[in-house]
């Protein structure tokens, strides 16, 4: 029996971190089902904490991880690119209230974005911090290949859009109360612009036509985000 | 399956072939998603094998971050320094957002409707 070749082998394949990545986001996902979905327990959540835990005690860095589970960093192109399906199903939603529709996406997007920006500035944030936080609310693939183009930290950015979500999933209901909204259209609408995938799964709960008016701004605002930010930050380092 | 995850792979492959040759500054992904949108568009419709394929990605999505996500181990600094205003502006940016989001489609919604 020749262990040494055993162990180099098991410290050396993607193998060990790809079954690592897979099966804790499994895990992840009977955890989460087991507790009717509670927002607080995303299967990502708990992937993390186990992933983590294990970085931490084999002392592998971050590079040589992300080497392992290149592969599956790699479908978040073609996963983009079918975001257009869910879009292209809702769509029909958007000629009923094209105008609110509209106006809601860019005027709150970009007020959502500049009021998280105005509070780290005021609170002494650097600049990474402040271009990671500007793509908090749309969905995460989109996040990460946008953040790559502003110069942000793309881990970071998703970091913040997953707790964006939480945030909006679990206060949601209690603010649209607060506000008295009364559309269903409206609440999830902006589940959909301000927390993403998270909001949407929060809009289901309300009713059909909130979780189609959700999916739409999800779309809709990643879409928006994603063309217009690098511009404009490019535009605001140029001055 | 497999049309449909060629289909997906060639828009983004155009996507990204665009933002190459016109220098654009929009991922390329989001352009080949534009692209299969407008696909959908003109097609009136997706078809099956398409339809698969778009499922098992979008069903495991959260799956697909977490490469990118764990680099977060890296950013112990930026996070213990900046905690607070990291914090507030999550808690707080999200909450006010949300209420302004909602408000302002509720109060077009409501104008268009006393229009007609």
């Amino acid at each position: 029996m020749n262990f040494e070749a055993l162990v180099n082998y098991i410290q050396s394949t993607p193998l060990v971190w790809l079954i690592l990545t897979l099966g804790s986001f499994k895990l992840g996902i009977i955890i989460y089902e087991k507790f009717n979905k509670h927002t607080l327990l995303q299967p990502i959540i708990i992937a993390y904490t186990i992933i983590m835990s294990a970085l931490f005690i084999t002392g592998v860095s971050y590079e040589q991880y992300f080497k392992g589970v290149e592969i599956i960093h790699f479908f978040l192109g073609p996963a983009t690119v079918a975001l257009a399906l869910p879009l292209y199903n809702n769509l029909k939603y958007i000629k009923s209230l094209f105008i609110p529709i509209l106006l809601t996406l860019v005027v709150a997007g970009v007020f959502s974005i500049l009021i998280a920006v105005v509070f780290l500035w005021a609170l002494d944030a650097q600049l990474p911090t402040i271009l990671s936080m500007t793509t908090k609310s749309i969905t995460a693939p989109i996040a990460i290949i946008t953040s790559e183009q502003i110069g942000a930290i793309p881990s970071l950015a998703v970091g913040f859009v997953i707790i964006t979500g939480i945030i909006g999933a679990l206060l949601g209901t209690s603010i649209f109360k607060f506000m008295k909204i009364k559309h269903d259209t409206s609440k999830g609408f902006a589940l959909g612009l301000i927390s993403h995938g998270i909001g949407t799964a929060r809009a289901i709960e309300i009713s059909e036509k909130a979780a189609a008016f959700s999916a739409l701004a999800m779309g809709l605002s990643g879409i928006f985000t994603a063309v217009f930010l690098p511009l404009i930050i490019q535009f605001l380092k140029g001055l | 399956m497999l049309k449909g995850i060629i289909t997906l792979l060639i828009f983004q492959f155009l996507g990204e072939c665009i933002a190459k040759l016109f220098e654009l500054l929009v991922p390329g992904p989001v352009i080949g998603m534009v692209l299969m949108l407008f696909f959908l568009i003109l097609r009136k419709g997706s078809f099956p094998s398409l339809d698969s394929a778009v499922f098992i990605h979008l069903r495991y999505l959260p799956l697909l971050f977490i490469p990118a996500a764990m680099g977060i181990i890296t950013q112990a600094d930026i996070i213990s320094k900046e905690f607070w205003a990291i914090f507030i502006s999550l808690l707080f940016g999200t909450i006010i957002a949300l209420a302004f989001s909602a408000k302002l489609m509720d109060y077009l919604t409501i104008k268009q409707e006393n229009k007609k």
